[in-house]
């Protein structure tokens, strides 16, 4: 058996003693270097998760563990030194008053020697192509500009899992791509887990496992390729399949039999091919 | 209401070390009742430009005309609050059009802003409220208590209840769910075709923008770089790669299929089901040569 990074045991979740449950008995675990997609409708919980990863919620029942660290009041600071996370809306998380500050901060607060600090800045936010706004402020750019700055911040102090709360859903799709890419590399460095919580069907493609919730409760774990054949049920929950899973499905519904449900353009376009070639 | 950008520049912070000219030089049209997505990579001008058609912006340089308003860096509009009851704009982020205490006071903001009476708010609140796929007893909830997705059906929700008859729309699906996107866009379309609004919609769906514009601008570090059918636009592969774009990606696989099988399926509009049925027809074709 792995051992797991995160792991949620039986966790419920309510804002107030008056309010409804918004995570009910969610059990789960995360392991180090894998990539889990976290989908679901809106308000389905999954940001609520997010923030009971890194303490800034706790549960009324249920346990949490990070990196074998059981998350509470007294362990906060200690969770928080190995878990980066970037918001839905980055306004909320700067803190400095340039983007070179702002990226700083992260690595004042770990102590991070003074050279290698300008190390990293220059690496992090280099690798997010925002090397030309340093003395920019964060709250003066654009949508897109102040996700990629936001993202630098995480990648600089290079933490064991990395939190992605629909940090790209501002981003041109060829810049989405990059910085996917970026992050995937520095996730294969370094050996980290990558969460993402994201309702873009493309990138969850990409994950290596999907952790479906709704309304507050997991609804299925499974690989991408699993979750994207229940398209009906996928649809009923407030969710979708993506273009390429769509048109094989209708392939398929006028006679066509694929040994994989196809994910990726090329994976359609080798099943189409190896049709061809039998015909 | 016809709009147009005559030579229009904008300067963010003009005379200190910050200054940054984020559009220059733009210039276009765009006719009543159209329906206008606007793309580009990130930090292209999008949201300044959006920005000018309710007058939270005055072009530093040039001249922008909504309807009978006009705006210029020489004199400030003196019918200001007439202009943002007729352009409605849903702003990138959400939360910065939230304030209100309650769900169904931050939608009635509008409206009651300018003197619509409370019977005829609350109507409009409860159509709005269904329109973006939220249920009623969220009104009484904080807005700020909310998830991304249910903060941005708010907002939404409560520019929709203004009845304006330009709709600007920044991004408007980023943070909902896949369902919802596609519903939220739908809604859009249909009320833009019922009421004959006048829509703008900034996205970076290319899909979006093929699916729903009627006329699609491009642009590129604050300029203007291509404008014109999204079925002419959406196929110049190079050339909207050249500025951080693509085509949609029922194109792209169109390409992708010419190139493997060497058959070309253009786009036109159909749907899924009739590509499906070209792509079974090629892999036979192929074989009647054979
Ligand atoms: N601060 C809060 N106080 C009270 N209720 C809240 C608060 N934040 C979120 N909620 C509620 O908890 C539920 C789960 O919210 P959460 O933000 O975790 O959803 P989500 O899955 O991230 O949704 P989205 O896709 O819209 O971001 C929602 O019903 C939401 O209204
Ligand atoms: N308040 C501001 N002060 C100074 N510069 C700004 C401000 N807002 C935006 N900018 C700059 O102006 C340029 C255009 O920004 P804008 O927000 O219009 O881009 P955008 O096309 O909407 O991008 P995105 O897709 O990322 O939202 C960017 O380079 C940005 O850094
Ligand atoms: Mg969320
Ligand atoms: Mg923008």
């Amino acid at each position: 058996m792995r051992e797991s990074f995160i792991e949620f045991r039986n966790v419920s979740f309510r804002y107030g003693e008056e309010q409804p449950w918004v995570l009910k008995d969610v059990s789960f675990v995360i392991y180090p270097d894998e990539w889990v997609a976290i989908i679901g409708h809106n308000g389905s919980g999954k940001s609520t998760i997010a923030k009971l990863i890194n303490g800034l919620l706790f549960p009324q029942e249920g346990e949490i563990f990070v990196d074998g660290v059981h998350v509470n009041q007294d362990s906060i600071w200690d969770v928080r030194k190995n878990v980066g996370m970037v918001f839905q809306n980055p306004d909320n998380q700067f803190v400095g008053t340039t983007v070179r500050d702002d990226v700083a901060f992260g690595l004042e607060n770990r102590g991070i020697p003074r050279q290698e600090m300008i190390d990293r800045i220059n690496t992090s936010l280099t690798a997010v192509a925002m090397n030309d706004y340093f003395l920019h402020e964060p709250h003066r750019l654009s949508g897109g500009q102040k996700q990629r700055v936001a993202i630098a911040s995480i990648l600089a102090i290079s933490p064991k899992v990395v939190i992605l709360d629909e940090a790209t859903a501002m981003l041109d799709p060829k810049g989405k791509l990059e910085i996917m890419r970026t992050i995937t590399e520095v996730q294969d460095k370094l050996d980290l887990a990558l969460v993402t919580i994201t309702h873009d069907l493309n990138e969850i493609t990409l994950a290596d496992r999907v952790i479906v919730m709704n309304e507050g409760q997991v609804w299925l774990e499974a690989t991408p390729r699993e979750v994207f054949t229940k398209k009906e049920e996928l649809r009923r929950i407030g969710l979708d399949t993506p273009f390429i899973s769509k048109l094989a499905d209708e392939l398929i519904s006028i006679g066509l039999v694929f040994n994989n449900h196809p994910l990726s353009h090329e994976e359609l376009l080798e099943e189409l091919w190896t049709y061809h070639s039998k015909m | 209401m016809d709009i147009s950008f005559k030579n229009v520049s904008y300067t963010y912070q003009p005379n200190t070390p910050f200054e940054h000219r984020a559009i220059h030089g733009l210039s276009f049209k765009i006719s009543s009742g159209s329906f206008v997505a606007i793309v580009g990579h990130t930090g292209s001008g999008k949201s300044t430009l959006i920005q000018h058609l309710n007058g939270l912006l005055r072009p530093t340089i040039g001249q922008v005309t909504i309807g009978g308003f006009q705006l210029s860096s020489e004199k400030k509009l003196k019918q200001m609050k007439e202009l943002r009851r007729r352009v409605g704009v849903v702003f990138q982020y959400p939360e910065h059009q939230l304030f209100e205490e309650t769900v169904a006071k931050d939608i009635a903001f509008g409206p009651s802003n300018f003197g619509v009476d409370s019977e005829e708010i609350s109507r409009r609140t409860l159509e709005a409220i269904k329109a973006v796929g939220l249920p009623e007893p969220l009104l009484e909830r904080s807005p700020f208590d909310l998830s991304g997705g249910q903060m941005r059906r708010v907002a939404i929700a409560g520019v929709l209840a203004m009845n304006p008859e330009v709709l600007v729309l920044d991004e408007p699906t980023a943070g909902l769910d896949p369902r919802g996107q596609t519903e939220v866009m739908d809604m859009f379309y249909q009320l833009h075709q019922q009421k004959q609004l006048t829509t703008i919609l900034v996205t970076h769906s290319m899909e979006d923008a093929l699916h729903y514009a009627d006329h699609v601008i491009i642009l590129d570090h604050g300029t203007k770089y291509m404008e014109g059918k999204p079925e002419e636009v959406f196929v110049k592969k190079k050339e909207l790669n050249k500025v951080q774009l693509d085509v949609p990606e029922v194109i792209q696989f169109l390409f992708k299929v010419e190139k493997k099988f060497g058959v070309r399926l253009t786009y036109h509009g159909q749907g899924l089901n009739e590509i499906a049925n070209e792509l079974h027809s090629i892999i036979k074709g192929a074989d009647s040569i054979e």
